[in-house]
């Protein structure tokens, strides 16, 4: 890490932390002792809400797929707009882990650990669904590559389904690499702020022995520098696959080469905005404000209006494109998915997606915390149309009009939908009181650099009466200081 | 101490200890087993207590899982002796006819194994050669119907048939001591034999009467014959010989009459080639849609009560009389002017049951002199011999004490008469009462004997369909429950021991041998009558006299009766797949979609689209759910869904007879409304109707909603060209007429892909959009050849309907008077098929043979491919419909779709008699589609290498292609450069759907000509 840090840049630590300790103490304080009631209140919502997820995936299985609402003409629905959903929204994690870090941006720390966390939980929920979708749930390992005696019957390398189960194991593999080789560290830390033996046992085991001597912790950056180096494409490429499942189709709305960059824009948007959606969450509840500050809030703010912007110029980009063609079928499904019989689904895409995120273009909005929670909920919703438009519209009215069709959700579907929320929230829940949310090494790297109180030093030190740093934003800690 | 041992020298020294050392094994030489058992624990030393520990391990291993598997006991009773016939795994066909509710089809039965499995078109008939009807078709699975009845009955207690016979002897012979009459009501009887038996049983109980009736009643028809000429019967239509064919409500190419032969004939005209481009030139002047309106160069819409005035218009023209009420329509006079152009050529058909209606009818074919060539009594039809007055007379012979018993013989009027409710009550309270119907139906459950009947495919009979042409049936499996045929019955009752299968092979030796010249000696004739199924007989004419009607009166009075109408009009139709009712139990048929409107399952009000517009009566957003009004007609009130039908005009609603059944196997198949009671003056039109809105919905399974293919899009309103149309002015121009676009499509068909290569055969399948009549039988062929499942009401509302040929309809034109095209729509077999390459796990695949395959085992249903099919063909196994997979079936039965395939019988052991050993019965989660019936195609190949020759083109054929009346369909192997399929395919009509896609079809399509002066693109 650089030592040096622009006094232009606000501080990425609240004025309050002063010291390591201190930042040991308030990040491995929520997961020493007992959870508050509000914690088990949530718990046990989301429990009994995964165990209703689990009741849905077995009365699926046991029934089989008509317990959905799919047809004979729409054979995909929420199924596969859930997986969708779920693989964009891990995509922030892997940006901020990998992307974020060879861009040495300094603000992924305060956020990176939940991310990557999200990204984790988020590839699990969303692994369920092409495993639960197919008719015979029991025989799905015959889309695994394996040799067998059938002849050897070997899978179709040709089918972009098959290219996903490559594409999410690989990145479930590196996601969870990366997740777990930065909690070594911290670990550690907890292990040895451990009274109790037991405590200490699985917190040593969980951190491999670490140590922290200097040998350890150089190998630490060269992981970490080949994992981000692994994962960087696998933030283009996952979600470029996941489109070629449409782009490579020959249906009408879905066979279009604007897919990947378009997936990809739209998967970092609503990754961005779940990991806000967690944070504002986490930094109340855990009283981290001082870690995840506004500075980081409006940091993402930044990244969600221009990956929604260019989400929004795909969106016109393929109406454009679909007149321009002069192809009637590819006319008539975007004109029929903007005023046909789901237009409303449509309509609350382009409001969620495109419209409501131009108002960060304005700074006080960026940095407004109530707004920005609201927004990054209207982002969910309107990546979920997104995905649901882009999947059920094109299905519903393609070729032939004599296989026209409608579909609406069965409870089950809801119920899967549902309850795969609750899955994730659960798994975050008790991530959130055994693992530090934040990544603690890596806050202190950047606490010699990018503190408010660093930085107030260092002005002291020049003598400057800037007050720490030169932002619009300075909060004087100095005179607080000479007040006291 | 141990004995020395003395040696001689040192080789008896070697010898001796060699001897001591082989002394202890059990065989002088090692056995020659490599690495055994034995070898590991010789006394060689390297005897190994690991590998002895191995082997027991693997060895007790081994033997555990071998006997803790479970294996299934199959249970297989092997043939004791061999039938002579019978070989397992072959097909035996035996020739039959099918003949019920008027409709008539001469048939092959095919069975497997002593089963039979499905019905196929006896070629050599000169009726009904082509093909067969969907009825026909779906007649093998009624034989396999729960609710058949197992035993006789009183009441609702099984009995024996000596008991039955006692009583019922008794009971008759007592109403005949007491001198009460006895009715012997039937619906047409078109077997001779079985009339002579009735005829004897008449002979012995002088009291009983026969009355004969027909639910769908073409008593106008037949008395107006009677007058004109003198014959009481349907004369021989002949469309194959018309030039210009003129319908008036008559549904010929749907439900009128014996619509399977007059679909073939008319087909005669309408299959043009650049060769032949001659055409006949159809009118259909109709009130409701049908599909004989649609396939008509015009259609005509009119009120129900316009179609009389047309008539009268009609005959004002041809006859040039002046008869008041003629309807003023450009296009009626045209008609008109049309037959009058063709005389001798053409020919006007009326669905009316009116006698003064048929009369003008008459009195216009004879005036056009078309008697003697496009209909005539040279060989009259007997399908139809019932008379309006039959049930009446039963009606009051009941109610006034005439008759003291009813015997009820094919006929079910407490169903389809219109006072049935009434008639049910005073057949309950009749001193005899019997009913011979081999299934539930209304009637029987009334009655107080039921002495069930044979099903057809168990029966011995005749049926003489024109005169002198006669059809043999034979049974094809032996009887599967305690039942006994009724002419059995009736001779009993006669006092003959006599079999009916030796009466009436002595009455076809008395009446019918000596009418023909073919065969000397009996046997030899009726052994090969029986061998082919149909036999023509030299007969003469019908001599007709010349009646003299009084067409002026006739004119008059349907004059009156169009005023009397009023403004709100009903029309009860004979829906074309469910007929009359009598098969409205049959689940194959109940799930077909009606070709016009398209609705399984249910009856409904069909109203034009500007009635359900005007009064607010549109489906949801779905098209799921219908609203319900409350129809009225005199002291009829029917509540049905109303269905907006484009070319319906205003102000006329219009009900399908057939729906409603009571007395049915399961609550699942008592569907619709039953609008018989409607029918009370004997006429299909009744007039002020009044509706009121019943303030609900219902859900209805409606497979293809109203659109047409002008649809909106970004670059504005356009068309797709996946139906081509064009006229027969614009053909003989120009043979790529309306198919213009396609050398466009073919010149950008590139690709830098190595194209496929088919070394062997190539199938594909031609369909002449011409001829297609969108009749079903196809559809049910489809369904009996292939397993395929029905999946009930519940399932088609949700879009899961199984069918892996469907029928498209689309509609072009104003919604007033549109015109309309059927498609039958299957797997494509797409050389570059876009659901192979997406297929994870290669479970569907191409064959070297140009076929696209599904290897079910190998399907986990990730239903990508159905995603990725642009025909849409594809169709997924939702539930578990077969009953196939070790699914608990209670819990099945249990969940909210409430598998219909269950309930509707389809797992029962019964009714999966009907299945077809070659084809796979798939599981659920697996998905399924047409496989161009590779099991046929394997058959025909088989038998061609067992014979060492070729395959011949036309040898193979697919169920659809063998169903079609109209030939339609044409099949083949398209390598054969010879093949008719080969030549179609290149033909300047024939295009693919969809070929933009590059999919390269193996199914074309040949462009629809219509005769028509006016531009007819969709």
């Amino acid at each position: 890490m650089h030592a040096y840090e622009s006094d232009y840049r606000e501080p990425l630590i609240g004025p309050s932390v002063k010291s390591y300790t201190q930042i040991t103490d308030e990040l491995v304080r929520p997961t020493e002792g007992v959870p508050p009631l509000s914690w088990w209140i949530l718990f046990s919502i989301m429990g009994m809400g995964t165990l209703f997820f689990l009741f849905c995936l077995g009365w699926t299985i046991w029934f089989g797929i008509g317990t959905w609402g799919l047809n004979k003409t729409v054979n995909w629905a929420w199924d596969i707009t859930n997986f969708v959903w779920w693989i964009g929204i891990g995509h922030a994690g892997t940006l901020i882990s990998a992307i974020l870090l060879l861009f040495r941006q300094r603000f992924r720390t305060g956020i990176n650990r939940a991310a990557e966390a999200m990204t984790i939980f988020a590839v699990i929920c969303a692994g369920v669904f092409p495993l639960l979708h197919t008719g015979r749930q029991w025989l799905d390992f015959f889309i695994f590559p394996y040799p067998n005696t059938r002849g050897p019957l070997w899978v179709n390398f040709n089918s972009p389904l098959l290219w996903d189960v490559f594409a999410i194991s690989t990145y479930f593999t590196v996601s969870l690499l990366f997740w777990y080789s930065g909690l070594m560290p911290d670990f550690a830390t907890i292990r040895d702020r451990s009274k109790s033996k037991t405590r200490k046992f699985i917190y040593n085991i969980a951190s491999f022995g670490w140590q922290g001597t200097a040998k350890q912790w150089q190998r630490f950056e060269s992981l970490s520098l080949v994992l981000a180096g692994l994962a960087t494409p696998l933030v283009l490429s996952v979600h470029t696959i996941v489109s070629f499942d449409f782009a490579t189709s020959v249906i009408p709305g879905w066979h279009t080469t604007i897919f990947p960059p378009y997936f990809v824009a739209g998967a970092i948007f609503s990754g961005f905005a779940m990991v806000e959606t967690l944070m504002l969450i986490v930094r109340k509840l855990f009283k981290l404000e001082d870690y995840i500050t506004v500075n980081h809030i409006e940091s993402m703010n930044k990244i969600i209006v221009l990956t929604g912007s260019i989400v929004g110029i795909a969106y016109i980009t393929e109406l454009f494109i679909a007149w321009y063609s002069g192809y009637l079928y590819e006319q008539h499904a975007f004109y029929n998915r903007a005023l046909g019989k789901y237009w409303w689904a449509y309509a609350i895409m382009m409001s969620c997606n495109v419209i409501t995120p131009q108002a960060y273009w304005f700074k006080k909005v960026r940095r407004n915390l109530l707004v920005t929670f609201v927004l990054s909920i209207f982002v969910n919703i309107g990546m979920w149309f997104e995905r649901f438009v882009i999947i059920v519209t094109s299905l519903a009215d393609d070729f032939l009009p004599s296989s026209w069709a409608y579909f609406s959700p069965t409870w089950v579907d809801i119920g899967i939908y549902v309850g795969s929320m609750c899955l994730f929230m659960t798994l975050f829940l008790l991530f959130a009181r055994t693992f530090p949310v934040i990544a603690i090494a890596e806050v202190k790297s950047i606490f010699r650099t990018s503190s408010a109180v660093a930085k107030a030093e260092r002005a002291k030190e020049a003598g400057s009466s800037s007050g720490g740093y030169v932002g619009s934003y300075q909060v004087g800690i100095l005179d607080k200081d000479a007040k006291n | 101490m141990a004995d020395k041992i003395y040696w001689k020298g040192l080789e008896e020294k070697n010898q001796l200890i060699s001897f001591t050392e082989s002394e202890s094994k059990e065989f002088a030489e090692n056995l020659p087993v490599v690495g055994s058992a034995v070898d590991a624990i010789s006394t060689k030393g390297n005897t190994n207590r690991r590998d002895f520990l191995k082997m027991l391990g693997f060895s007790v291993t081994a033997a555990t899982i071998a006997a803790s598997c479970e294996i299934p006991v199959r249970k297989s009773i092997p043939y004791a002796w061999k039938p002579e016939e019978i070989v397992p795994g072959v097909a035996n066909y035996y020739a039959s006819a099918y003949f019920s509710a008027g409709e008539f089809n001469s048939i092959l039965v095919k069975t497997r194994e002593g089963r039979p499995i499905k019905v196929e078109a006896n070629k050599q008939s000169t009726v009904t050669g082509h093909g067969t009807s969907a009825r026909a078709q779906a007649s093998v699975l009624s034989l396999y119907d729960g609710s058949r009845y197992t035993n006789p009955r009183k009441g609702k207690e099984n009995i024996t048939w000596d008991t039955a016979d006692k009583e019922v002897k008794a009971k008759l012979e007592s109403i005949k001591a007491a001198g009460g009459k006895v009715a012997l009501f039937t619906s047409t009887v078109a077997s001779p034999s079985t009339k002579a038996v009735i005829k004897d049983f008449i002979a012995t109980n002088p009291n009983v009467e026969h009355l004969v009736y027909d639910a769908v009643s073409y008593s106008g028809l037949l008395d107006a014959n009677q007058q004109s000429f003198g014959v009481r019967a349907v004369p021989n239509y002949q469309f194959a010989k018309a030039k210009v064919i003129v319908g008036v409500g008559a549904d010929y190419l749907g439900s009128w009459l014996n619509h399977t032969e007059y679909e073939a004939d008319w087909a005669v005209n309408r299959r043009v080639s650049k060769a032949n481009t001659a055409m006949s030139k159809t009118f259909q002047i109709e009130c409701l849609p049908t599909t004989t309106g649609f396939k008509a160069d015009v259609r005509v819409p009119v009120k129900p009560a316009d179609e009389i005035a047309a008539l009268i218009a009609i005959y004002n023209i041809v006859t040039g009389s002046s008869a008041a009420g003629a309807l003023q329509n450009a296009k009626v006079e045209a008609a008109a002017k049309a037959l009058v152009a063709a005389k001798g050529e053409s020919l006007l058909v009326c669905g009316s049951n009116s006698v003064h209606a048929q009369l003008l009818t008459n009195a216009v074919n004879s005036a056009l002199g078309n008697y003697g060539t496009t209909l005539g009594f040279d060989r009259p039809v007997y399908l139809k011999q019932g008379s309006d007055t039959a049930a009446t007379a039963l009606f009051e012979g009941l109610k006034n004490g005439t008759y003291k018993g009813v015997l009820f013989y094919e006929a079910n009027p407490v169903y389809n008469y219109a006072k049935g409710k009434e008639l049910s009550e005073l057949i309950s309270k009749a001193e005899l009462s019997v009913s011979f119907a081999n299934r539930l139906d209304e009637t029987s459950s009334v009655t107080a004997y039921v002495l069930p009947d044979n099903h057809y495919l168990e029966s011995w009979n005749d049926i003489e369909v024109k005169a002198g042409i006669l059809n043999t049936v034979q049974p094809t499996i032996s009887k599967l429950f305690d039942t006994r045929q009724f002419q059995d019955t009736l001779l009993t009752y006669s006092g003959q021991t006599v079999k009916y299968y030796e009466y009436m092979q002595k009455n076809w030796e008395t009446n019918f041998y000596p009418k023909q010249t073919k065969y000397t000696g009996f046997w030899a004739f009726w052994d090969t009558t029986i061998h082919d199924g149909e036999v023509v007989l030299n007969v003469a004419p019908t001599a007709t006299t010349a009646g003299n009607p009084n067409l002026a009166e006739a004119a008059s009075v349907l004059a009156d009766s169009v005023k009397g109408y009023g403004e709100n009009q009903l029309k009860i139709y004979e829906s074309s797949v469910i007929g009359d009712g009598t098969h409205s139990d049959n689940p194959w048929l109940l799930e077909i979609p009606e070709p016009v409107t398209k609705v399984t399952w249910e009856n409904f009000v069909m109203v034009s689209p500007k009635f359900v517009e005007k009064n607010g009566l549109q489906p949801d957003l779905e098209m799921k759910d219908y609203h319900v009004i409350k129809l009225k007609a005199g002291d009829v009130e029917l509540e049905l869904p109303v269905v907006a039908v484009p070319g319906t005009p205003e102000n006329t609603f219009g009900v399908a007879l057939g729906f409603g059944r009571t007395a049915v196997n399961h609550d699942l198949l008592k569907v619709g409304k039953n609008a018989y009671p409607l029918l009370t003056s004997g006429l299909d039109i009744v007039g002020n109707v009044t509706w009121t809105k019943a303030g609900k919905t219902e859900k209805l399974g409606i497979t293809q909603t109203h659109h047409n293919l002008t649809l909106k899009g970004l670059g504005g309103t356009r068309t797709r060209h996946i139906i081509k149309e064009t006229t027969l002015e614009e053909y003989k121009q120009n043979p790529y007429a309306g198919n213009e676009d396609r050398a466009d499509i073919l010149e950008h068909l590139v690709t830098l892909y190595p194209t496929h290569n088919f070394p062997g055969h190539h199938w594909s399948m031609v369909i002449d959009l011409n001829t297609c009549t969108g009749c079903n039988a196809c559809v049910v062929a489809c369904n009996a050849e292939n397993n395929i499942p029905v999946v009930g009401k519940d399932q088609v509302v949700r879009a899961r309907e199984m069918h892996w040929l469907r029928i498209d309809r689309y509609f072009a034109g104003s919604e007033e008077d549109p015109t309309a095209v059927f498609q039958p729509m299957l797997c494509q077999h797409c050389d570059n098929a876009p659901c192979e390459n997406v297929c994870p796990v290669a479970a569907t695949n191409h064959s070297s043979e140009g076929l696209n395959q599904m290897a079910y085992n190998r399907c986990i249903g990730t239903r990508y491919c159905a995603n990725n099919c642009p025909y849409k063909v594809r169709r997924f196994n939702w539930y578990d419909y077969a009953g196939n997979d070790s699914f608990d079936k209670k819990w099945g039965t249990g969940n909210d779709a409430g598998l219909a395939a269950y309930q509707l019988g389809m797992r029962e052991p019964l009714t999966r008699m009907v299945l077809n050993p070659d084809v796979t019965v798939r599981s659920r989660g697996v998905i399924e589609k047409c496989s161009f019936c590779v099991q046929r195609l394997q058959d025909a190949k088989l038998t061609a290498k067992k014979d060492n020759r070729p395959l011949l083109d036309g040898e193979a054929q697919t169920a659809c292609q063998t169903a079609c009346p109209t030939n339609a369909i044409t099949f083949g192997d398209r390598n054969n450069k010879e093949a008719a399929v080969a030549k179609l395919f290149n033909e300047e009509r024939a295009f693919g759907v969809l070929e933009e896609l590059h999919t390269l079809p193996n199914v074309m399509y040949l462009t629809q000509v219509r005769n028509t002066d006016k531009e007819a693109k969709a």
